[in-house]
Order: C-alpha cells, then sequence, then structure tokens
C-alpha cells in the first residue's frame, strides 16, 4: 500500500517532543551510568582510565550488598501488598459508592501528593519517633513500658510509603473498576451469584488491569524511594537508593554507585517482569 | 412453567410514583411486552420482578408464592440486558455454565446442558470464543442462552435488540420468539418500540407515566386503543371529530355510527388508521369525500400520502402503490364506518 508522506510521518511528529525530552534527559543519562559502571575507580576524579568488571565483582562478592538489594525488595513487596489491601476498598468505594462523597474521597486520597516530601517525612517523625506522640499517648495510659520501635527501621519506611504511594494504588484500580459495566454483577446476581460470588468472580478478575498497574506503579516507586527512607530509616535501615547515593556523593565512588544503581533497576525490572506474566489476561486483546 | 402475579405494584423513590399501583396477571407461557417511552415505568417494573428494585408496596408472586422479599439469586430468574452484560473475561462455554455452577450441577450435567443450548441458539463450535470476537447479534444470543440454561420460572429481557442494526434485528424477534414458545417460557419483555412489541407478544401492556394505560393482544392495542395517548402511541393515526347525534357522529367522512353511551351534542374523537383509508380517482362515482393530495412518500412497498380534505383537516393515508396520485390532484377519500374507533370525547 502506498502511503502519502505527510501520513506516514504524521504519528512520528506527534510524539516527538516527548521522545526527545525523554531521549535526552532520561535515555542519555541511563547509557551514560551503563558505560560509567564499567569505568575504573578514579583517585580525586570521577573515574579513572581504562574499563572493568570489578564494580560488578565487589557487588556480588560482598553479601552486604545483595543482603540491602534484598531488604528494598521487602520493603517494595509489603508496600506494595498493604497499599492494594488498604487501598482497594476504598477505590471501589470511589468508584461505586454514592457520589455525594466521591469530590471528598478524591480529596483526601490525593492528599498525601500535595504535602511536600520533606514536612511529609519530618511530620512521621513527629508521629513515630521514641518522643514522638505514638509512643507518649500509648506510655501514658500505660500500655507500654518503653517506646515501641517505630522509626529508623524498615517498619518506619514502610508506613510512610504506604502513606505517600496509596494514591497511585488507588486510582488505577478506581478506574479500572468504573470501566466495568455495573450490569455484569446485575447478570451474575440474576445468574445465583450472591453479591459476594459475584464480586470474587467478576469484579475482582475484571479490576486486575488496575491492580497490576497499581502494583507495578507503587513497586517501582518504593524501589527508588529516597528521601522517606534516608530521612526515616536514618542510619540504621538504609535501602538501595540511599546506599547509591551514598556512593555517589558521599564516597565519591561513581562507577561503583552507577554499578549498584544498574543491579537495582535490573532486580526490579525482573520482578515487574515476572508479575507481569503471572497476571497475563488472555481475554484482552 | 409459571404464572406471574403483579397486584398494585408500586416504586416510589420519594419524588412521586415512578410505578404506580399497577397490575398484570401473565399466564404460564405467556410472552409479554411492557411498552412505553422512556420514563414510563416499564423497566423499573422488570427490575422489580427481577429483584434488583424492592418494591415500594404490591406483591409479585410467582406461581402464588410472594417473591416480593427474595433476592435476586434466589428468585431463579433468566435475564437478557440490553448490552447482553457477557462477562468478558470468560469464554462462552465459562459464561454459560457461570449459573449451572451457582446451582451446583454436576459437570457432565453442565457440559450436556450447554452443548443442548447452543445448538438452540444455533452457536455450536462457538464455545472457546471470547465475548470480544463475536458480532453483535451472536453475543445476543450467548445472553438468550446463558438466561435459558438455567432453566429459570421466567425470562425477562430489557429492550434486547436496541442495540442491534435494523435487519438483525427483525431476524433476532422471529428467533426469540420462536425459541420462547419451543421453551414455552413465561416471558416479559420491555421495550419502546411498539413494532417489536406488536410481532413478539400474545400480549401488550402499554404504560405511561408509572401507570398501565392498556392491556390487551397486539391487535386490541392497535385497533382499539384505550384513549388517545394508546392510539398515538402504537403506530400512526389520524383523529377524526365530529359531534354525535342520534348514536351517530357526523365526520368529514360521513356519518358514522358509534356504539357506547354518548350524549347528544358531545364533539368526539375518532382513531383512524391511515392504511384503513382508501384513495379513489375523483371521476370513478364512487362515494367519498373529496381531498386533495398535499404530498406523497414512497416507500417501496407502501405510498404515504398528506392529503386536505374540504374542511381543511389534514388525513394521512397508507396505500399499496399500485394506483399513484401526483401532488395536487383531486381524488376521493373513503373510509369503511367499522374502521373508525371512538377514543372519547373532546375535553
Amino acid at each position: 500500500m502506498i502511503v502519502p508522506p505527510r501520513k506516514r510521518f504524521g504519528p512520528l511528529l506527534l510524539i516527538a517532543p516527548a521522545a526527545i525530552l525523554l531521549g535526552v534527559f532520561l535515555v542519555l543519562p541511563y547509557l551514560n551510568i551503563v558505560v560509567m559502571s564499567f569505568r575504573m575507580p578514579g583517585q580525586g576524579t570521577p573515574y579513572g582510565p581504562g574499563f572493568t568488571l570489578g564494580n560488578y565483582g565487589k557487588f556480588f562478592s560482598d553479601f552486604f550488598y545483595i543482603q540491602q538489594v534484598i531488604n528494598t525488595l521487602w520493603i517494595g513487596f509489603l508496600t506494595t501488598f498493604i497499599c492494594l489491601v488498604l487501598g482497594y476498598p476504598v477505590a471501589w468505594q470511589l468508584a461505586r459508592g454514592a457520589s455525594t462523597f466521591r469530590a471528598l474521597g478524591y480529596a483526601l486520597v490525593l492528599s498525601p501528593l500535595l504535602v511536600g516530601i520533606v514536612i511529609r517525612s519530618y511530620g512521621w517523625t513527629i508521629l513515630l519517633g521514641n518522643n514522638g506522640i505514638i509512643n507518649r499517648t500509648l506510655t501514658g495510659w500505660g500500655l507500654i513500658d518503653g517506646p515501641l520501635p517505630l522509626m529508623y527501621n524498615a517498619l518506619g519506611i514502610i508506613i510512610a510509603l504506604v502513606h505517600v504511594f496509596l494514591p497511585f494504588m488507588i486510582l488505577p484500580i478506581m478506574s479500572a473498576i468504573q470501566g466495568i459495566d455495573p450490569s455484569l454483577e446485575a447478570a451474575a446476581r440474576s445468574l445465583g451469584a450472591s453479591k459476594v460470588t459475584s464480586f470474587r468472580r467478576i469484579t475482582l478478575p475484571l479490576s486486575l488491569p488496575g491492580i497490576q498497574a497499581g502494583c507495578i506503579l507503587v513497586f517501582v516507586l518504593s524501589l527508588s524511594a529516597y528521601v522517606t527512607p534516608s530521612l526515616i530509616g536514618g542510619l540504621r535501615v538504609k535501602t538501595m537508593a540511599v546506599t547509591v547515593v551514598d556512593a555517589l556523593i558521599d564516597t565519591f565512588q561513581w562507577p561503583f554507585g552507577s554499578a549498584l544503581a544498574l543491579m537495582l533497576s535490573v532486580t526490579g525490572a525482573i520482578f515487574v517482569v515476572i508479575f507481569g506474566r503471572l497476571t497475563v489476561m488472555k481475554w484482552k486483546a | 412453567m409459571t404464572e406471574v402475579s403483579i397486584e398494585k405494584l408500586t416504586k416510589d423513590y420519594g419524588q412521586g410514583p415512578a410505578v404506580n399501583s399497577i397490575s398484570i396477571r401473565i399466564a404460564e407461557g405467556e410472552f409479554i411486552s411492557l411498552l412505553g417511552p422512556s420514563g414510563c415505568g416499564k423497566t423499573t417494573t422488570l427490575k422489580m420482578i427481577a429483584g434488583f428494585e424492592d418494591a415500594t408496596e404490591g406483591a409479585i408472586r410467582f406461581d402464588g408464592r410472594d417473591v416480593v422479599h427474595v433476592p435476586v439469586e434466589k428468585r431463579d430468574i433468566g435475564m437478557v440486558f440490553q448490552n447482553y452484560a457477557l462477562f468478558p473475561h470468560m469464554t462462552v462455554e465459562k459464561n454459560l455454565a457461570f449459573g449451572l455452577e451457582m446451582r451446583k450441577l454436576p459437570k457432565g450435567e453442565i457440559r450436556t446442558r450447554i452443548a443442548k443450548v447452543l445448538d438452540m441458539v444455533q452457536l455450536t463450535g462457538y464455545s472457546e470464543r471470547y465475548p470480544r470476537q463475536l458480532s453483535g447479534g451472536q453475543q445476543q444470543r450467548v445472553a438468550l442462552a446463558r438466561a435459558l440454561v438455567i432453566e429459570p420460572k421466567i425470562l425477562l429481557l430489557d429492550e434486547p435488540l436496541a442495540n442491534l442494526d435494523a435487519k438483525l434485528r427483525e431476524e433476532m424477534r422471529v428467533f426469540i420468539r420462536d425459541l420462547q414458545r419451543r421453551v414455552g417460557i413465561t416471558t416479559v419483555y420491555v421495550t419502546h418500540d411498539q413494532a417489536e412489541a406488536m410481532t413478539m407478544s400474545d400480549r401488550v401492556v402499554v404504560m405511561f407515566g408509572g401507570r398501565i394505560a392498556q392491556i390487551g393482544t397486539p391487535s386490541d392495542i392497535y385497533e382499539r386503543p384505550a384513549n388517545l395517548e394508546v392510539a398515538e402511541f402504537v403506530g400512526q393515526v389520524n383523529i377524526i371529530r365530529g359531534k354525535v347525534g342520534n348514536r351517530v357522529v357526523s365526520t368529514a367522512f360521513g356519518d358514522v355510527p358509534v356504539s357506547g353511551d354518548f350524549a347528544d351534542g358531545a364533539e368526539l374523537m375518532l382513531a383512524l388508521r391511515p392504511e384503513a383509508v382508501e384513495l379513489l380517482p375523483i371521476n370513478s362515482g364512487s362515494t367519498g369525500a373529496p381531498a386533495k393530495v398535499l404530498s406523497s412518500y414512497y416507500s417501496g412497498s407502501l405510498v404515504d400520502y398528506r392529503l386536505e380534505l374540504a374542511t381543511g383537516a389534514v388525513v394521512n393515508v397508507q396505500t399499496f402503490p399500485r394506483t399513484r396520485f401526483a401532488d395536487g390532484e383531486q381524488v376521493l377519500v373513503h373510509a369503511p364506518s367499522d374502521r373508525f374507533w371512538p377514543l372519547g370525547t373532546v375535553a
């Protein structure tokens, strides 16, 4: 088939601005990181002459770093899972509930994103610290003897991450549920299914695309979160993102930091692909 | 087979009744249509029969047993939705199996019943397809099969043909009607399309503003409408006015005898269907009122004329195109007096 030239380049022109932006500010820096990860460590310079596999060797030979990747993945899994469990009912309510509270509901869901990241994390220290509101209240009531370890550990990081990433779980699930024709549930009821069965066999599987999108978003965001883990995890619990920044800025090891960053990206991507394969939807065109 | 009896059924959402104390008795195996414009309460009535809406007042009995407080899933109904409502994530087979699994039938029985119903709707061989891989008409047949395979007490259809194109709609009318007769299931069919209601139903329930205007066979509704609203909703109609005197109405068409209690001197409205009027050449020597052709619309099998009578009244006439009359031509119009139907006095 002969396509007029103008038509052929039309779509390219439409995506060009976004493609250029991504190319200049994402793909090129990423390629730079890949190259950097094979550079020799430098003495007072960002990197030395020549190339090496040593940066990766250092990663695989030191269990400390592997353990950190595992910890970061765990924090990601738990944050994602808790967001899903807490977010799904909210998403359902927003999609199917009475319209009177919908605007208020949206505002509440989005509220964590409206607060600056540093202020938000500082707020969590006020709540979760040893001398924070929760611990003081519980001690005051005589329910606990000493302060509970709510901060400077994985628990604190997960609490804070769930709080801020919840909207990224709720919004895609909500939009998926809104896209489900309510007459499907009515049809299931007419065929003899209870409300619970109709939810389990119709609504839940049909909202899977939203669950999938929400889980991937929250998981990826959790893995790469930096400010929240560094402020709430303190010096004791470090996620990979924090360690990468330490290597780049504190100890000025650009090649090794790049290798660490890539190992985090690769493991994250592997899990996203596995998750995508597990939740593949045959019925979708 | 189930007899359905609806008694003084009312639904009020708080802004006046959407369905106002309606009563219908549906015989075993009968095909009944609820016909009316949108907002007349026909869909609300269907939803109450199905159990999706609670009745504010009144009773719905299946074989004498009041089901008003029985939830949808226990009512044993088969429902076909306007948009088919096929489960998009299930194959045809899984869609059909759904209701049978809910009834906890053994696997072998489920397989036999699905094979049987697929044969009935002429979709054998389509069991592994997903709904999006089917045409509109095929989806419609799967929806019917899914409702029928559970062998429900009654079949409820909510404007099932509204989304199909004209040709397919006519095919499906015949298909659904034949299938319903073969299965012999009591059926309630909601539509705003009078042709659909007329061709398919044993009886038609015409509804306006939450009330029943008339219940009757298609010919009752068409030839003997209960009032002006029904006459105008079901097909085209000419309203002929005339004064009553001595049990005869004098009209532009001549004197029409009327039965019924109408006082002398009252002005009466008579319904006259366009196809009941005959058109004759002006010089044919027959009896009839003179009229002038204003315009004509040829549609192949029929011609629709707009005529002006000597009184200035405009009459629509539908005839076979065997004899054609030109615009502006003088003609004679004649209608047998038994084709006039009194609709009541002019208010």
